[in-house]
């Protein structure tokens, strides 16, 4: 894709003709990296912000409100002070793994914005195996979170670590099972090419959501599990100021602190992002086809869509994480595995019992046919 | 074969939870010996916070020693207050006017109110959810705000005075303190609704440690850690004082409802239902309080009968206990303070073992110690 | 454990925290129930009884120690020597509001009333010095050497006087005041002001008669917001 979009500039523009064509799509992947990492950034900040909000609102306070308009800068502020803030590491710390913790976790939660169909044609790249990557590449904040928690040399640190580890490492499993529905009924492990799966029937019937009672469920059962994995509140263990102070990241500070805090936001993101490309149909609307648009309004108009629903399902997650108390770590892994591990196979096996019943056709779908 | 203990043998970690801690409620250190998550042991160091407050009061006089009663548990600084004047006059054998009885009642309960609104508040808080610590800070607020009618502060009140109360009720306090009662009410069951019998904050309380009766009797804890094991003791019936015999009310016991008699969850339910017994009583009070002068005749230069006086008083923490010797002169002989809070860690350790090292956590949110109390 | 009691269970869960989530709902959407008072604009009314910074009105003031002595921190301190109409003139009057603990106890003994919590309650200082209050704001040394000397002039015309009345009895002269805080020799200067000022001022400097004069002109009613001191 980027090499056909190389060659497609190069014959809009002659003077580049001279120019190696490997030159100008590595050039193209950096802008595009460059433009989702801004975008991941951009968003992390402006999520904290409305984090505060929301729970300022919740809580019956104001919430931030000093730093520009109604505290819209506030992000910025503290972004420059963490920026600005003293980089200690600990005497007694394993100093190069200390260092690249937060670098792992970072680079495992930013990497996944890569396949994320943020509208018809905006995705950095469609990889064929997009939830498979995901997948993958959200596990390596398993390593940069064990690798925080051992290298402190603190044993508050030590403790989050190890429950972050088994936390989602056991959560990966309800996770996978529960997304494989949507995968199934597309055929594809494309996330694009799941989105698309889901159009047709007025927009909104052609979601997996509706597609069969399994899959209504999957989605709750991946949005709890995901939760999980993001470690937040009521999942949020591994940090537990109440119990561990803070967790894995309690000797962090500075720009590296902000890391693993950028790191969650992301994380967020990208579960939501997930759960409404596999269940809530993408970028799809009711009632109107983006696809059949012209390409600039339709992407500008897929983008919007696609963001309103992630940014929706970000939105519960704060308004979760204000108004329940967490768990404790042995009833966190009995939920898991007696709870939501057998409960996503079952509705595995429901999905695709349905799917070979009625020859891969929704209920909306079957009830379409039948009146019409 | 080898056994798995063999194959993999495990070794104890020892963990200093606090002094500085979030949820050690203050400067409370519990030396923890854990096996991974689970506590094999765990101490309570107390001392951290210690002000020789019981020295202290045997440098000043009588009625100089009120302020620093405020600073013996500060959440219920009226109960402490009031629970000096009492023991003060019951050495002396002061006749209090009926008004300021009933006066020292209506803030006490107040005060208890405010007092187990923060134990709710921050116990919520340490099981993870902030947002009932607010709503419980919101309605001590007002509660606050009262206060500063009647005396001028909003956290250390000193307005007890011994003989009486340091000033009548201000204009229009009783239809405030409704007013607060009728808004305060419908909150108790929203907050039930919100996180007492929310799925996970039950089960994080409900079978974790359990204080059985007999322990509970044995180990000396009082108040609401005592009737959350299903004791009904409380002085304000038991060894009635003041002008609580008028009053009627509910003691509220424990009753296993989600797990075993005298876990985590019934110390924190006797709380939540305590607070709307003292409605109860607050409601009477406003109802019978009589008119008239609301300080005895005491000398500016008191001095009691050479004697020595135990009192107790049912605190929201449970029962404060002042021991007075007096030799005659201005100043006290000995003064020695029963506090509930110190005495409740006796039991910390026996009935922490075994435990995660989040249900620490939830043990010292449900005795509802405050350090100030245990140090002195 | 049943089938029952694992659906159960699960509905349980939602179920609850369902009813946690319409509760926090409603607090986030309705904006009436924000409580925030947002500080600097907004400002609470103190009560009426309010335990605010202390202050005393020195012209009322009989310097008769009894706030010093009740005071269970110590940290009222008072000088006071007696003038020439025998009554208390006060020499200097701190009240260290960083000691403090407003329990009122002073304000309900002073028996002229002239001792009051206002409802101040707002004060930064980069040192303890600024937080002690002075509310007489001449230098102490002068008011004891002024006092002495108007006792001294005082006792002189009493005893020119006792003179002319009785001049055929030279024997009945020069007796100074007996006031133990005035130790300065009748007719001349006090002893050194270093000697005078009281320990608790600290390391204050000491103020200059003109400063004093300007403050002491200003507000009448408040405290002076600096505490009248300029830190060395």
């Amino acid at each position: 894709m980027l090499e056909s979009l190389a060659i497609s500039i190069v014959n809009a523009v002659p003077v580049l003709s001279g120019v190696p064509l490997w030159t100008i799509t590595l050039l193209i992947m950096v802008v595009v990296a460059a433009i989702v990492l801004t975008f991941a950034m951009v968003y992390s900040g402006l999520a904290t912000y409305v984090e505060r909000k929301v729970a300022g609102d919740i809580q019956a306070r104001v919430g931030p409100n000093r730093v520009g308009p109604v505290g819209l800068l506030q992000f910025l502020a503290d972004g420059i002070k963490l920026l600005l803030k003293e980089d200690i590491i600990p005497a007694k710390a394993d100093r190069f793994l200390f260092v690249l913790a937060p670098y792992l976790v970072f680079v495992g939660s930013f990497a996944a914005f890569v396949v994320v169909p943020f509208g018809v044609g905006l995705i950095a790249s469609d990889l064929n195996i997009g939830i498979y990557y995901v997948m993958a590449i959200t596990s390596l904040v398993v390593v940069g979170v064990m690798l925080a928690g051992w290298s402190s040399n603190n044993k508050w640190a030590l403790l989050g670590g190890m429950r972050a580890a088994a936390q989602i490492v056991s959560y990966e499993i309800p996770v996978g099972m529960a997304l494989l529905p949507a995968v199934l009924i597309a055929g594809s492990l494309s996330l694009q090419d799941i989105v698309r799966s889901q159009g047709g029937l007025f927009g909104i019937f052609g979601w997996n959501l509706f597609h069969n009672p399994f899959t209504f469920f999957s989605f709750f059962l991946y949005y709890v599990a995901a939760l999980a994995e993001t470690n937040r509140t009521p999942f949020d263990i591994p940090e537990a100021e109440s119990e561990l102070v803070s967790g894995y990241h309690v000797e962090y500070s500075g720009i590296r602190f902000a890391f693993f805090f950028l790191a969650e936001y992301g994380d967020m993101f990208i579960v939501s992002a997930l759960a409404a490309a596999c269940f809530l149909g993408g970028w799809h609307v009711p009632f109107l086809d983006a696809e059949a648009l012209p390409a600039a309004w339709g992407n500008l108009f897929s983008l919007g869509v696609f963001l309103t629903k992630t940014l929706g399902l970000v939105l519960v997650m704060m308004w979760i994480r204000w108004t329940l108390p967490r768990l404790r770590v042995d009833q966190l892994m009995r939920m898991a595995w007696k709870y939501l591990v057998p409960l996503t196979f079952f509705n595995l096996l429901g999905v695709s019992l349905w799917l070979l019943l009625f020859h891969g056709k929704g209920i909306p779908q079957m009830m379409a046919s039948f009146i019409g | 074969m080898k056994s798995h203990a063999e194959a993999l043998p495990t070794q104890e970690m020892l963990i200093n939870m606090g002094p500085q801690h979030p949820s050690t409620h203050g400067v409370l250190r519990v030396i923890l010996r854990t096996d991974g998550e689970v506590v094999v042991n765990a101490k309570p160091d107390v001392g951290y916070l210690h002000r020789a407050l019981e020295k202290i009061g045997e440098r000043v006089t009588y009625a100089q020693y009120m302020p620093f009663t405020d600073r013996l548990d500060y959440l219920a600084s009226m109960n402490c207050n009031a629970a000096w004047a009492w023991t003060v006059e019951k050495l002396a054998g002061i006749e209090v006017p009926e008004r300021a009885e009933y006066i020292r009642v209506i803030v006490c309960e107040l005060n208890r109110i405010s007092s187990h609104l923060i134990a709710f508040g921050s116990f919520t808080a340490d099981m993870g959810a902030f947002t009932p610590f607010l709503y419980a800070i919101r309605e001590r607020e007002r509660i606050n705000d009262l206060f500063e009618d009647i005396c001028g502060n909003r956290l250390t009140y000193n307005y007890v005075r011994i003989g009486g109360v340091s000033a009548d009720l201000p204009d229009r306090f009783l239809e405030k303190t409704k007013e607060f009662l009728d808004y305060f009410e419908p909150k108790v069951p929203e907050y039930n609704k919100l996180i007492s019998y929310n799925k996970i904050f039950v089960h994080r309380l409900a079978n974790v440690a359990v204080a059985t009766p007999e322990d509970a009797v044995g180990y000396g804890l009082t108040g609401p850690n005592l009737r959350g094991s299903g004791v009904p003791f409380d002085l304000r019936k038991n060894e009635p004082y003041s002008v609580y015999p008028k009053f009627d009310f509910d003691v509220c016991v424990g009753t296993g409802e989600r797990g075993t008699l005298g876990d985590c969850f019934d110390r924190y339910m006797v709380r939540i239902n305590e607070m709307k017994e003292s409605v109860k009583i607050l409601r009477q009070a406003i109802a019978q309080i009589p008119e008239g002068p609301v300080m005895a005749k005491v000398p500016r230069m008191f001095k009691p009968p050479v004697g020595e006086v135990y009192f107790r008083a049912e605190n929201p923490r449970g029962e404060t206990g002042i021991y007075l010797i007096s030799d005659g002169t201005v100043n006290p002989y000995r003064l020695k303070i029963r506090a509930p809070s110190f005495v409740t860690m006796n039991i910390f350790e026996k009935i922490t073992k075994g435990l995660m090292i989040a249900d620490v956590v939830a043990v010292i949110g449900s005795f509802d110690i405050i350090l100030p109390e245990i140090d002195r | 454990m049943g089938l029952k009691a694992y659906l159960y269970d699960i509905w349980e869960a939602v179920a609850t925290t369902a009813k946690g989530m319409r509760i926090t709902a409603r607090y986030g959407m309705d904006p009436r129930e924000t409580i925030t008072l947002e500080y600097p604009e907004e400002r609470w009314e103190p009560s009426e009884r309010f335990r605010g910074f202390l202050y005393n009105d020195i012209k009322k003031c009989t310097s008769c120690t009894l706030c010093v002595r009740v005071c269970p921190v110590d940290c009222i301190s008072l000088e006071a020597v007696r003038g020439a109409d025998k009554k208390m003139v006060l020499a200097s009057y701190d009240i260290d509001i960083g000691r403090c603990m407003y329990c009122g106890l002073c304000v309900e003994v002073c028996p002229p009333k002239s001792l009051k919590h206002t409802s101040g309650y707002e004060k930064a200082s980069v040192d303890r010095g600024g937080l002690i209050l002075h509310f007489v704001h001449e230098d102490a040394g002068e008011i004891k050497a002024r006092v002495a000397k108007q006792v001294a002039e005082a006792a002189a015309k009493a005893e020119a006087e006792k003179a002319a009345k009785a001049a055929e009895e030279p024997s009945a002269s020069g007796a100074t005041p007996d006031d133990g805080s005035n130790e300065a020799p009748a007719g001349q200067p006090a002893s050194p002001p270093a000697a005078a000022v009281n320990p608790a001022r600290g390391g204050a400097a000491e103020k200059t008669p003109a400063e004093g004069a300007k403050e002491e002109g200003g507000k009448p009613e408040e405290p002076p917001k600096k505490g009248g001191v300029e830190t060395p």
